[in-house]
C-alpha cells in the first residue's frame, strides 16, 4: 500500500539501538528510536504494541490501540492480524475507520506522568554510570504506575531482569487481576 | 553554584544552584534551559506568553526557580538535587490535544542510522504509528 499514499513508522520504545537492529533486519519503513519515552508521554501509551491512525493532515483517526502485526501472539489475544489488515485496507483506498475509532482514550494522571518523567530520569542516570541512582528513579517511576508496561517492564532489561521472567509473569497477574488497564482501545 | 542538567527536548545544561530542594538559575539562563525566556509580559516563547503576575511564584531572590517555571508554563517536572538534574515533560496540554481534539503531536527521534526524522516529514500521507518493543 506504499504507493496508496499510506506508510508505516514504527518506533521502538527500547534503550539498545542494535537489539532493535535485529528486529528491523528487511524493513523499508522508518524505524525510530525512543529511549526517552516521549512518545509513551504525548501520546498517553501505556504498553506495546500500541498502534495510532494519523491521516494526512495530522489528525488521529483512530486513536491508540492494542494491535499485532502478526499472529505470534493470538493464543494470547484471541484476535488475528488480519481483521486491523483490513481495516486500515479500507481506511486508505477509502476513508472508512471501523466504530471504535471515536473510543475516546483517558488521559495519564499526574502520577502515570511523574512515572514516565523517573523513568526519563533513571535511563539519563544509567548512561552515566550512576547505577544507585538510576535503581532509585526506577523505583520511584514503579511506584507512581506500578501497571505501566512502558514503565515496569520497560525497566527490567536495563535492570539486569528479564522482560520474559519472573518479575513480568508478576506484572502480569497483577495487571489481569487489575482489569487490564490500557490507554487504548482494546478490539475484542 | 553547581551544574544543573536539564532533560527536556534536548539535554541542557545551566549554572545554578540548590536551595531547599528547588533549582535555581539566573534568569538570563532560562532560555537556553527551557526555551521560555522572562519578559515584561510573562514567560515567553515564540509568540506565546504565560502570565505570572509579579513574578513571586518563579522568583527566589534574584534568581528563578525551574520547577516553578514549568509548573506556570503547564510541564511536569521530576527533579532530583543529588544528582543535579531536573526532567522536564512535555506540555500537558500537547497530550490532551491528542486525546481530546486528535490532533498527533509531532516528535522528532532518531532512526537506526542516527538520522533526525519527524512525523510532520510525512505530512500529507495517512500513517500507521507503531509504537513497538524489544521487551
Amino acid at each position: 500500500m506504499a504507493d496508496d499514499g499510506f506508510m508505516v513508522i514504527a518506533v521502538a520504545i527500547d534503550e539498545a539501538v542494535d537489539d532493535v537492529r535485529v528486529l528491523a533486519d528487511g524493513i523499508t519503513y522508518p524505524v525510530l528510536m525512543d529511549p526517552d519515552h516521549i512518545l509513551t508521554e504525548t501520546y498517553a501509551i501505556s504498553n506495546v504494541p500500541a498502534v495510532v491512525w494519523i491521516d494526512e493532515q495530522g489528525r488521529i483517526a483512530r486513536p491508540n490501540a492494542s494491535e499485532f502485526g502478526s499472529d505470534m501472539f493470538s493464543e494470547f489475544t484471541g484476535r488475528t492480524c488480519q481483521g486491523h489488515f483490513d481495516q486500515i485496507r479500507a481506511w486508505v483506498h477509502d476513508g472508512v475507520v471501523p466504530d471504535d475509532a471515536d473510543s475516546e482514550i483517558a488521559d495519564l494522571s499526574d502520577d502515570e506522568v511523574a512515572a514516565r518523567l523517573h523513568f526519563r530520569l533513571a535511563a539519563h542516570l544509567r548512561r552515566a554510570g550512576n547505577e544507585e541512582g538510576a535503581a532509585r528513579h526506577f523505583d520511584a517511576a514503579a511506584k507512581l504506575a506500578p501497571l505501566d508496561f512502558t514503565v515496569v517492564r520497560a525497566a527490567m532489561p536495563l535492570r539486569g531482569e528479564s522482560p520474559f521472567g519472573e518479575e513480568f509473569f508478576k506484572l502480569l497477574e497483577e495487571y489481569q487481576a487489575a482489569g487490564s488497564p490500557f490507554h487504548g482501545i482494546t478490539p475484542a | 553554584m553547581t551544574t544543573i542538567t536539564i532533560l527536556g527536548d534536548e539535554v541542557a545544561t545551566a549554572t545554578g544552584e540548590w536551595v531547599d530542594g528547588r533549582p535555581l538559575i539566573e534568569p538570563d539562563a532560562l532560555s537556553a534551559a527551557v526555551g521560555w525566556s522572562l519578559k515584561p509580559e510573562g514567560l515567553c516563547r515564540g509568540d506565546q506568553c504565560v502570565l505570572v503576575g509579579d513574578g513571586s511564584a518563579i522568583r527566589v531572590g534574584d534568581k528563578l526557580d525551574l520547577a516553578a517555571v514549568a509548573n506556570a508554563v503547564d510541564q511536569p517536572t521530576v527533579v532530583d538535587p543529588g544528582a543535579s538534574v531536573v526532567v522536564l515533560g512535555q506540555p500537558n496540554a500537547t497530550r490532551q490535544a491528542a486525546l481530546r481534539d486528535r490532533q498527533a503531536p509531532d516528535f522528532t527521534l532518531v532512526d537506526l542510522d542516527g538520522a533526525e526524522r519527524s512525523l510532520s516529514d510525512y505530512a500529507g500521507k495517512k500513517r500507521l504509528l507503531v509504537a513497538f518493543s524489544n521487551w
